[in-house]
């Protein structure tokens, strides 16, 4: 008998066994740690620029809104103390909603879509194992964003009343406590829509998601709307905080925790700890570890009887046919213009089809460009006046830049990688090699300025500005969607990576992270340049008031207030621009052309 | 072994498997042939717990795959036709890791992922990470994964794909060993040779239904034409209708 059969010996006298709980858990433990562990190694050893810049950019956040938070609270403090409470209640109840989606679409994603899952399936595990390993993954994906946001308001509260350490030692426990229970939440409803309402899952998410928005945007208008004249007044804040009351209710977790934290921070008169508030604080944490242990052993058996089965469901759904809206649009652009020209028209719909018909692209735009285009038209109800306005419009024009860069980095910088691994179709065909780069710069520079252009003039129109002032951002803009779109085109063709087939991981190795850095350095460039002639009028009359020492630099800014200044603030601008658009794409199309895949 | 009970499968209007009833003794190598949306691959991942029947029953070693799916799975091996690996793992990590999930105690498992690393020729580079691993190589990794647990049924979607010669000829050796010693293999194919070569019995699927099942012989037979390979027999089985000659 060979070695197997004696090795199936040796497994039938009870060499297999099926693996108790806390075994599978331990074993997922184990494979985190492992694949964490390779992961930051891998991090340190391949992409150090990124990791650098990952935790500087995530430093800097966290110190100016600790800084931030600490000059509200010191204000808040002073005028109105009593209002924490109601602050703390509106942020974690609207924190709370947001996570409920996000843990819930991070777990579909995980348990329904991903290969993992797949494999898992297959092996002698639980379905709650499974479900608890997918579900610490999508905490942490869910959670972090919460941790750098409510951390440095936390600890800014804390040391603004002067909290006692176990404020600071408790902060952690109780916001672990808080994340897991939308978290489950999200997880149950997730699982409940794809085992019962396989059908109804988009549509049931898509009005759920949308009874969010409009709740939100309602709150959001009846607290601004009537109150234009008198913001920022007593009244103002008095009205605001009784139309914010609604998020203080007893039976949320929300308020759970901010009750359990505010009476953690609470100290006695002479400032030492108050014992009354520290055990009020416990009860409360109490109560939310409880309901997060609850609410996860209900997800866990909704994971064992419905997750198997709800992962059959969805597998056995048929996809609707694809309809084509659009398509007159794609024709009508493939045969605009010279016949020359149409190979690079062809690529361009080509482009613009795989963009319509990928949900994570289209919908992070939407999303993104949507938010701002909603915070842009709230812009009215505050008075400004002209200087404060304008330096509002420039910044407004530097966050649509960012934001386009992300959007640059993300997607339009992997789609020459992505191409070079279709070589062996774009490769034979009789285009151009330089026309495929020409392509992709198009589709990212028209697919950039409508948004950005339009939503730089609502905004500008929304707060006022002169329409001198108006041309001027929209031509700031406009430098902008060409010099990021030139650089992430160039820039993807000048250093490709031809291996990898997943957009996410192109975009975050070097090349991208250098994009990113370069789009980032390129925006605040233009931006300032841009903003000199705007404002070196204000900065020479607050100099002049100064007076003395200060007098050759005021001179200077009143020349660059003056026409002269402007028009060569201007045309540096565009140089800028220009600059950064061409110089990039040379690269890249010399790089592109000698590529061998 | 394997027990397939008037299983059908729908997905909405349409249906992928209809009243399958098959049942595959112990040491027999089945091939599952049928062209391109036959209902094979479903076929396969309800064999696996992956999908639940709409209508009837599997039974794996008299388990059933829906009320029992962890029993079952202990007696399964399964290579699905897209290897699927933890990038940031390293071959002999995820062996491991199958091991344990199986129960193995350490010294059994550390002697059967020497043997398959030693069977499948991955001691090269059992200790890279799998990111770095042709589909080849996967293969072969997902391969020994399945056997680990020496399972008493080995179930293949598409196995060769991305097999080079060496490699193929490699598992049709482990393949023939392991079913003489009672191990039985159900394997979906498009690679007829194969079929022929190793197969006890084959079963050719069109739309969801088993339009034949037995041993080359008696499909020769059935057919009562002067075909002689499984090529021109299942040609003629799979033509679309009112094609066949």
């Amino acid at each position: 008998m060979n070695g197997w059969a004696a090795s199936r010996r040796a497994g039938a006298a009870g060499a297999l066994r099926l693996l108790l709980p806390e075994e599978e858990g331990r074993l997922f433990l184990r494979l985190r740690a492992t694949l964490t562990w390779e992961t930051v190694r891998a991090m340190f050893m391949q992409a150090r620029l990124r990791l650098g810049l990952v935790v500087l950019l995530s430093a800097m956040f966290w110190g100016s809104l600790f800084g931030m938070f600490l000059e509200a609270f010191s204000f808040l403090d002073a005028l109105h103390a009593d209002v924490t409470s109601l602050l703390f209640n509106a942020f974690f109840s609207s924190l709370m909603v947001m996570l409920v989606f996000s843990a819930g679409i991070l777990l579909y994603g995980g348990m329904y879509c991903s290969t993992e899952a797949r494999l898992l399936l297959t092996l002698p595990i639980r379905a709650e194992t499974i479900y608890a390993h997918k579900f610490g993954e999508a905490m942490w994906f869910a959670c972090w964003g919460f941790v750098l946001l409510g951390s440095p308001m936390l600890v800014a509260y804390g040391v603004v009343r002067e909290a006692a350490w176990p404020y600071f030692l408790l902060l952690l426990p109780f916001m672990a406590s808080f994340a897991v229970i939308p978290a489950a939440l999200g997880g149950i409803c997730c699982m409940v829509l794809v085992a019962w309402m396989t059908r109804l899952r988009l549509h049931a998410v898509s009005i759920a998601i949308t009874a969010c928005c409009i709740a939100a945007l309602g709150l959001g208008w009846t607290l601004v709307s009537p109150l234009r004249i008198d913001a920022m007044s007593a009244a103002w804040f008095e009205r605001t905080f009784a139309r914010l009351a609604v998020t203080e209710q007893k039976l949320f977790p929300s308020w759970w925790l901010s009750s359990g934290l505010l009476e953690a921070a609470r100290t006695e008169r002479d400032g030492s700890l108050s014992g009354a508030g520290l055990v009020e604080a416990l009860k409360f944490l109490a109560l939310l570890v409880a309901n997060a242990m609850m609410l996860h052993l209900v997800a866990g058996w909704l994971a064992r009887v419905a997750y198997r089965r709800g992962f059959s469901q969805l597998a056995g759904e048929v996809p609707a046919r694809r309809r084509r809206p659009l398509g007159w649009f794609d024709r009508a652009l493939m045969n605009a213009g010279s016949a020359s020209g149409r190979p690079l028209r062809l690529l361009l719909v080509k482009d613009l089809r795989l963009f319509r018909r990928d949900v994570s692209q289209w919908s992070q735009f939407v999303i993104f460009f949507g938010l701002m285009g909603l915070y842009f038209f709230n812009l009215r109800s505050f008075n400004y006046n002209n200087a404060y306005a304008s330096m509002i419009g420039f910044l407004n024009v530097a966050v649509v830049g960012l934001i386009l860069s992300t959007f640059t980095t993300r997607f339009v910088y992997p789609m020459i990688s992505l191409e070079g691994r279709r070589f062996w179709i774009i490769g034979l065909l009789p285009v151009h090699r330089d026309q495929i780069v020409w392509s992709k710069f198009l589709f990212s520079l028209l697919g950039g300025v409508i948004p950005c252009c339009g939503l730089v003039l609502l905004s500008d129109s929304m707060l006022g500005i002169s329409w001198p002032l108006i041309l001027q951002h929209e031509l700031c803009c406009l430098m902008l969607c060409l010099g990021l779109s030139g650089i992430a085109v160039g820039l993807g063709a000048r250093m490709p990576d031809l291996r990898e087939s997943s957009p996410s991981k192109i975009a975050s190795g070097f090349g991208g992270t250098l994009s990113l850095v370069v789009s980032s350095l390129f925006i605040m460039s233009v931006v300032i340049v841009a903003a000199i002639p705007a404002h070196a009028g204000s900065v020479s009359l607050l100099l002049s008031a100064r007076g003395g020492a200060a007098a050759p630099a005021g001179g200077f800014l009143a020349w660059a207030a003056g026409p002269w200044g402007t028009a060569a603030f201007l045309a540096a601008m565009v140089a800028l621009g220009l600059t950064a658009t061409f110089v990039p794409l040379l690269l890249g199309l010399r790089a592109f052309r000698r590529l061998e895949v | 072994m394997i027990d397939f009970d008037h299983v059908t499968r729908t997905y909405g209007p349409r249906t992928a498997v209809a009243d399958l009833s098959l049942s595959i003794p112990r040491g027999e190598l089945f091939a599952l042939l049928g062209p391109n949306g036959a209902g094979k691959t479903t076929t396969i991942r309800m064999l696996v717990g992956l999908l639940h029947p709409s209508r009837g029953a599997i039974r794996v070693c008299g388990h059933d795959l829906v009320s029992n799916p962890r029993a079952a799975h202990l007696h399964i091996g399964y290579v699905p036709d897209e290897p699927c690996l933890y990038d940031k793992l390293t071959g002999r990590e995820f062996l491991w890791f199958i091991a344990d999930m199986f129960g193995m105690p350490r010294h059994l498992a550390g002697a059967r992922i020497d043997r398959e690393i030693e069977h499948f020729e991955l001691g090269e580079f059992a200790d890279d990470l799998a990111e770095r691993y042709s589909l080849g190589m996967k293969q072969r990794l997902v391969f020994a994964a399945s056997l680990l647990h020496d399972p008493d049924v080995l179930v293949l979607d598409e196995p060769m794909v991305g097999l080079d010669p060496r490699s193929v000829r490699i598992v049709k050796d482990l393949l023939a060993a392991r079913t003489r010693e009672g191990m039985t293999v159900f394997m979906s194919t498009h690679t007829l040779a194969m079929a022929e070569e190793m197969a006890d019995r084959v079963g050719i699927m069109v739309r969801g239904q088993l339009r034949f099942l037995g041993t080359l012989a008696e499909l020769r037979e059935q057919m009562t034409l002067e075909t002689t390979t499984l090529e021109q027999m299942y040609l003629e089985l799979t033509a679309p209708r009112g094609t066949a000659s």
